[in-house]
């Protein structure tokens, strides 16, 4: 099991958010998370990534079967998870290569590999900027500095297949995104698809399982997962809306 | 001014004040005599300054009053280190450097230098030539209480530069600012006069470094600047001095019709520093931008004052300040604009933003805005804050440990001042010089 989480409470600012989370995760799947505004998905999405301004008050995550709450953020991201930010922070002054460049040392350090050779990893971020369809000016600028929407979130999966993580937790990666860079960002999701690794994409909408197909899909709600099905899960909820399952646990 | 007059103090003189009123009565007269005797009765008069002056509340210097000084010496007392270890720019960019030692300018005697469009001067030469032309450059723009040690340095300094740019001169000027003393409280006083013709261009770099195994001199430099119509011109002054240094550099400019100046106070060390901008501009279209780098660490004290008078139509200033404090260390920037009356589509900005590192560090900004004039164009901002918990989150969760993240943020937040550096060579070496002073230095060595 590469993820497990079970029972999973968190307050954020006081507040409840998260009331009983469980979910499984194996190498080789992709989850979709869905749900409502304010279902839980992104506050759920930051505690797997270890934001210390959320308190975790109940339930356990382990990710190989460590303890991942136990881990800090850095050392989470070095055994192999990585979260796509829903809103990509802009960094002036720390440069885009910069910022891989020490994430990819900082991991392969962990890993007792020596840092990478400075023309290799050129090579190795041409190569990936070429597969997200990045231009050359990306490299020589600030962390998402004057990105437009769609770039920021480009970039994310860019560093997600600089440091192929072994689970990707994509927040909203595809909000905000026209349908070609929402293609662009599928097809960046998709080339890193492998049996040694896992996807957990958090999403508002059925449109992004177009291009990427989930093996299981869970909808999210008041801070619990209510239904888990799998692809046709989705399709029926872009039908019927959330209130269908809302009020199939009432019932 | 009351030229002449013998001085007559109003409060009992401190020692080092003594040491001074000592040194200038030590002192062969030369052509500018009347004009240093007013400096120091001036001085005698007023006393140094002390907290109860508004623009020294920050900055006590109740210790350095305590004692008397002697002047620092004219060459350093075991040689020079080799000019490579001291310059700031090397590398593929090519400069020119003239040595200062305590103010003295290491010029062949009797011989000026021409640089490349640069005529590079000795000042007590020129004084000797061209008496009324120096004096005019030495006149304090003002004689407010941030004046008062420029005019203690216009009543002591011995030799300094005297630069006439006449030309569009490409490569940067670098003055190498060496402070050694001989013993304990030495004193420097520095003089530098860049005097830019009609049209002309430059960069001059003022880098203070220090020498010896004595504690360096109390340096008490001034600079003035005379930008003339349509001349632009790039100058830099950092302090990078070590703990055991107190500095205070007042710096003046004065500008005329649609010039330029671009000005960079860098302070990375000393263990006092107290450096002032007093800019004038004085012709329509004439257009100022000045950058603070303000860095505090250890025990360190570094404050920064600067006066930007608007005194003619269409003028433009810009004043970017960044401070980050870390240990114990204390910045102060204060920073005030005056429209004078009639200066109708004057525009100014004031951006100050500070960064503290730990509790005990302490932050003072404070931008000021004094208008007498209409239809005018000031905005002024402040603020003072900790690491941006979104962007330090960011960073971790990519991997990178919790110091190295902090460094970058830090060295970030500075990079707006440095990006605007037209000497590519200067900006990596001052990058490189601050970088050594931020913590955790190391980490982010493996980034440049």
């Amino acid at each position: 099991m590469l993820l497990k989480i079970s029972n999973l409470k968190a307050r954020v600012a006081g507040k409840d958010i998260l009331k009983g989370v469980d979910l499984e995760v194996k190498a080789g799947e992709v989850h979709a998370i869905m749900g409502p505004n304010g279902s839980g998905k992104s506050t759920l999405a930051q505690v797997l990534a270890g934001r210390q301004d959320y308190e975790v008050t109940g339930g356990t995550v382990t990710f190989e079967g460590r303890d991942l709450l136990s881990l800090p953020a850095e050392e989470r991201a070095r055994a192999g998870l990585f979260l796509g930010f829903q809103y990509p922070v802009e960094i002036p002054g720390v440069n885009n290569v910069y910022l891989l460049k020490a994430a990819l040392n900082a991991k392969r350090k962990t890993a007792g590999l020596p840092e990478v050779d400075a023309y290799d990893f050129l090579a190795l971020i041409k190569q990936k900027m070429k597969v997200m369809q990045m231009s050359e000016s990306f490299l020589t600028r600030g962390v998402n500095e004057g990105f437009s929407g769609g770039e920021k979130k480009r970039n994310e999966v860019l560093q997600m297949l600089v440091l192929e993580p072994k689970l990707a937790i994509l927040d909203e990666t595809d909000s905000g995104l026209d349908i070609d860079a929402l293609k662009i960002v599928s097809m960046g999701v998709n080339s890193l698809r492998d049996p040694a690794r896992a996807v957990v994409l958090v999403t508002h909408y059925q449109r992004l399982l177009d291009y990427i197909v989930p093996d299981f899909v869970h909808v999210l709600s008041g801070g619990r997962i209510l239904k888990s099905g799998d692809r046709s899960l989705a399709l029926e909820l872009e039908k019927r809306g959330y209130d269908w399952v809302q009020g199939a646990e009432v019932a | 001014m009351n030229v002449g007059a013998h001085p007559t103090p109003t409060a009992p003189l401190s020692p080092a004040l003594r040491s001074f009123e000592a040194q200038w009565r030590a002192r062969k007269p030369d052509s500018l005599a009347t004009l240093r005797a007013s400096a120091m009765a001036r001085v005698l008069q007023l006393g140094l300054p002390t907290t109860r002056d508004e623009s020294w509340r920050y900055t006590n210097l109740r210790h350095l009053a305590l004692h008397g000084y002697v002047d620092a010496p004219t060459t350093p007392r075991h040689g020079l280190r080799p000019y490579a270890s001291l310059s700031l720019v090397s590398g593929s960019q090519r400069a020119a450097t003239v040595l200062m030692v305590n103010g003295h300018p290491a010029l062949p005697t009797h011989m000026d230098a021409w640089y490349n469009g640069i005529e590079i001067h000795s000042l007590r030469d020129m004084a000797r030539s061209d008496a009324g032309l120096i004096a005019a450059h030495l006149e304090p723009l003002s004689d407010a209480d941030q004046a008062r040690w420029a005019l203690i340095n216009a009543a002591l300094f011995e030799d300094g530069l005297y630069l006439r740019i006449s030309g569009k001169v490409t490569t940067p000027l670098i003055i190498l600012h060496l402070l050694t003393a001989d013993g304990a409280h030495n004193v420097a006083h520095p003089r530098v006069i860049i005097d830019a013709a009609p049209g002309a261009s430059a960069t001059i770099i003022e880098h203070y470094v220090e020498q010896g195994e004595d504690p360096p001199p109390l340096c008490n430099s001034a600079t003035h600047i005379a930008a003339g119509a349509d001349s632009h011109i790039e100058h830099y002054r950092v302090f990078a001095t070590g703990a055991a240094a107190t500095h205070i550099d007042s710096l003046t400019i004065r500008q005329d019709r649609n010039s330029h100046c671009k000005q960079f106070t860098i302070a990375l060390g000393g263990g006092l520093v107290r450096n002032s901008l007093e800019a004038r501009l004085d012709e329509p279209g004439a257009a100022l931008d000045s950058f603070s780098l303000l860095v505090g660490h250890e025990s360190r004290h570094v404050d920064c004052v600067n006066i930007v008078t608007h005194n003619a139509q269409r003028t433009r200033s810009r004043q970017t300040a960044r401070a980050i404090a870390s240990a114990t260390s204390r910045v102060v920037f204060n920073s005030k604009v005056v429209v004078s009356a009639g200066s109708v589509g004057a525009d100014s900005r004031q951006s100050c933003r500070g960064l503290l590192l730990s509790p005990k560090a302490e932050i003072d900004m404070r931008p000021q805005l004094e208008i007498h004039a209409d239809e005018v164009k000031c905005a002024h901002g402040a603020t003072v804050g900790r690491l941006d918990p979104d962007m330090l989150f960011y960073l971790l969760s990519r991997g990178l440990d919790r110091e190295t993240a902090q460094t970058l943020l830090v060295f970030a937040f500075l990079a707006d001042v440095l990006t605007d550096m037209s000497v590519a060579s200067a900006r990596a070496a001052i990058e490189a010089a601050l970088i050594a002073q931020l913590p955790d230095s190391k980490l982010l060595q493996a980034f440049r």
